[in-house]
């Protein structure tokens, strides 16, 4: 049984010879390290459904008509992929990692309130699985798309409980973000280790604290959008019915004042994990420390202006406010970019998996970021919107700068979680069959959109011209299907038979490198003393280094004792 | 001096490489003046940002190369932490393109949305589950098509129309992709926007927002005719309409 919060003295663990963890164990824990790996198990189990339905989407529009399913299967199953994406693998997954390292970033035991994390962890799945449970409903699951607009999402238009199940699964998996928010916030402001004070925590920290933030503030807006449709279904409450004095344009404006932040919920700590694993591989530290937290507050700031961007088409909004505020956050977004390119500038780079997986982030993430400045301008988004266009843009946002920033993390912090190294072989493999196949999925989508193609149609007749591009990007769906297979069999091998990691195997700078691989369940036998932002780096260049606890805040006592 | 000779040729190449590419990116050629406005505008967005993530991934690729660590080099390079006046540039650099870029953007957004006080023609559209209907208050006439039989919109060339749009049941977007122009359909809510069509011909049109099972269908044409060609269709038109009254009245 995991008992939690116990800064007791060493057991007698030999730091490589973690004892497996048994099912049972998995069930009844409380300990934040394994509640991180059941978030990332889980989060991978749904992005394995989610990406098959992905292929049979890209499998139907490979030519025009249709070849595999029916217009009604094919509109549950877009809907569903991107439900499961967003709500479901997403936003999870960070959350995994973020249960796992918060608290070792921090020098801390577990998180604040270990029982509710566990709470939020089994609410999420049991949210999860009422989503997923609504494929085997008699009319299928919702197939509204995952924005769900009403009226069509209103009982009028879409019968069938698949579309309930929808809303209440996800009110549950709203409910468990909002807690886990407040425990990991509470973690970050309550259980620093002494001398560990804010200007010192790790970048990644930083950003899980801001993305907590956005979730705090913004997944209310979604459980009331949410709350809304429900009584709308069931009864006829009228929220967004203009025969009752109301109007869907509500829904969109509270849909999106959640679902614009989200997309920072989302990729705010994929730019930590990217602060954390370039120094580290480039062997200096972040360039701009400061500014890159000033950079995320003002992110998460503008983030809460913006939603309307989503709704510039409808004609009801003031496209002034909305699009000057969407191009403003760019520049906050190209700070930390530039950041990154000269923690890289006149380092010492070494092309590990985890670097060559930031190096497919900057790449991917400039073209997605440079096309929301597109998007930013109303008039563009009157030429693509509801388009390929749009698919391409945040395709290339949150899968690609999600999934290369997810890999690099995996790939840099695997030896911690697991004590054993991720075979680089198999890992470059995985690396460049992903980004050819990711570049060649949705660049054509550009091209798509940009000559007319609208989302979410199963066919195409007619419109001979779509057809190569179309072929190219279902050619390159089943090119990223297949390198996610690298990546599962180098998990699969090297946890049994990967090379032993040790407890510092990348040189890193952060505390989780100051323990063992893996560490043991209370996380620290002693910990070093915290003078800067890289105290494993002090330690291992010793505390006389010119270099070692430079860069800090004046402030050199403890903050605490 | 065979060195540079080289380099530039390598850089023609890759200029060379890259203007078909360039090129594909571009925004087709529109066929309204508003939707024109809005090709010039993307254009000029893509040459920025062309620029830009060249510029960007040239900084990566030349840090990757330049600066790879040797195999058993263990020496830790200076430790910079920040450069107060490179911070202060690329913020400020970004926000000037910005502010450039807003600028061509409210400027190309009066043109689109500009509507006459005095429009040539008036069209109502109403998008219902699954396709259109196109109503010329005017002349009392009127179009509706079905999933099988997609409606035609007929519309004089250089004039200006003015379009009023609503939605009898859920939200569509009625989107002309060579007008690189749409506009949602809101039930309870009427959308206006002008359209001034400057070459003949006939161009498709579709519903771009999700709206249920049949919206794949939802398609429907735009025919360009001169004005001449024009008032003989309002004629034959209201002919016709007229007649189907009479059928419908009489079965």
């Amino acid at each position: 049984m995991a008992t939690t919060q116990v800064p007791a003295p060493a057991p007698a663990e030999a730091p490589s010879g973690h004892p497996r963890a048994g099912l049972l164990e998995y069930l009844t824990t409380v300990d934040h390290k394994k509640i991180g790996i059941l978030y990332l198990y889980t989060a991978f189990g749904v992005f394995f459904a989610g990406g098959i339905l992905a292929m049979l989407v890209r499998a139907e529009l490979a030519e025009p008509g249709l070849q595999y399913m029916g217009q009604n299967s094919y509109n549950q199953v877009f809907t569903m992929h991107g439900t499961l994406m967003i709500f479901l693998f997403a936003a999870q997954v960070t959350t995994g990692l973020a249960n796992y390292f918060i608290p070792l970033h921090l020098g801390a035991a577990d998180v604040a309130f270990p029982r509710m994390n566990a709470a939020s962890y089994w609410l999420s799945l049991f949210g999860s699985l009422i989503v997923l449970s609504s494929f085997v409903v008699a009319g299928g699951s919702a197939a509204v798309g995952w924005t769900a607009y009403p009226p069509l999402s209103d009982a009028r238009y879409m019968q069938g409980t698949g579309m309930d199940l929808w809303i209440v699964g996800l009110l549950a998996v709203g409910l468990s973000g909002i807690l886990g928010s407040i425990n990991l916030l509470t973690t970050i402001f309550r259980l620093r280790a002494p001398g560990m004070t804010m200007f010192r925590i790790p970048m990644f920290v930083w950003t899980v604290l801001v993305n907590q933030l956005l979730i705090l503030l913004a997944f209310p807006a979604l459980t009331a959008a949410l709350a809304m449709l429900f009584l709308d279904r069931q009864f006829g409450a009228g929220f967004f019915n203009p025969d009752q004095g109301g109007t869907p344009v509500l829904y969109l404006h509270i849909f999106w004042f959640f679902g614009h932040p989200e997309v920072y919920i989302i990729i705010l700590p994929v730019f930590g994990i990217i602060s954390e694993v370039t120094p580290v591989f480039s062997r200096k530290p972040l360039f701009g420390y400061r500014a890159m937290v000033f950079a995320t507050f003002l992110i998460a700031g503008y983030s809460f202006t913006v939603w309307a961007h989503h709704m510039f088409t409808t004609g009801q909004i003031n496209l002034y406010w909305f699009s000057i505020m969407s191009f403003i956050i760019a520049v906050p977004t190209g700070i930390k970019v530039f950041n990154w390119l000269a923690t890289m500038w006149r380092g010492s780079i070494s092309l590990t998996t985890a670097m060559l997986m930031v190096v497919g982030f900057l790449v991917v993430f400039v073209i997605g970021g440079i096309t929301g400045v597109f998007l930013a301008s109303a008039p563009i988004d009157f030429a693509v919107n509801d388009t390929y266009y749009v698919v391409a843009h945040f395709h290339y946002v949150m899968v690609g700068a999600l999934l290369f920033g997810l890999f690099a993390g995996l790939y840099y912090w695997f030896p911690k979680m697991s004590g054993r190294l991720l075979s680089e072989a198999w890992g470059k493999l995985h690396f460049w069959s992903f980004f050819v196949g990711f570049n060649l999925t949705f660049f054509p989508q550009f091209l798509l959109g940009l000559s007319g193609m609208p989302r979410r149609i199963a066919d195409y007749s007619g419109i001979d011209r779509w057809t190569p591009l179309n072929l190219i990007s279902t050619v390159g769906a089943a090119l990223t299907g297949l390198s996610i297979l690298p990546f599962v069999w180098n998990v699969f091998v090297s946890l049994r038979k990967g090379a032993v990691a040790g407890d510092d195997p990348w040189q890193g700078n952060s505390l989780e490198w100051a323990t063992t691989s893996p560490p043991p369940q209370h996380n620290f036998h002693h910990l070093p003393e915290i003078h800067s932002e890289r105290p494993v780096f002090d330690l291992r260049h010793g505390l006389d280094h010119p270099e070692a606890g430079s860069h800090t805040d004046p402030q050199t006592a403890p903050e605490r004792g | 001096m065979h060195r540079v000779h080289g380099n530039a040729k390598t850089i023609a190449r890759l200029v060379g490489l890259a203007t078909p590419l360039l090129l594909a990116g571009c925004a087709p050629q529109s066929v309204t003046e508003q939707g024109a406005a809005i090709g010039r505008l993307y254009n000029l967005f893509l040459a920025v940002a062309a620029v830009v993530w060249v510029t960007v991934t040239g900084v990566m690729v030349w840090s990757l190369v330049r600066y790879r660590r040797k195999d058993g080099d263990d020496r830790l390079p200076k430790q910079t932490h920040g450069n107060r006046y490179w911070e202060f540039g690329w913020t400020l650099i970004p926000l000037v393109i910005i502010a450039g870029l807003i600028i061509a953007t409210v400027r190309t957004q009066s043109t689109v949305l500009h509507q006459q006080p005095d429009p040539d023609l008036t069209v109502e559209v109403t998008g219902f589950q699954w396709s259109w209907r196109f109503a010329y208050p005017e002349s009392g006439t009127e179009m509706v098509g079905s999933s099988r039989h997609p409606p035609e919109l007929v519309v004089p060339a250089n004039r200006t129309v003015h379009v009023r749009l609503a939605s009898a049941d859920v939200i569509h977007n009625f989107y002309i992709p060579r007008t690189l122009f749409k506009r949602y359909a809101i039930p309870g809510t009427t959308n206006e926007f002008d359209l001034t069509f400057t070459e003949l011909g006939r161009y498709d049109g579709n519903c771009a927002q999700f709206c249920g099972f049949g919206h794949p269908d939802m398609v429907f044409s735009v025919r360009v005719v001169t004005a001449e060609e024009f008032a003989g269709w309002v004629t034959a038109a209201r002919a016709r309409s007229t007649a189907q009254r009479a059928g419908t009245t009489g079965g």
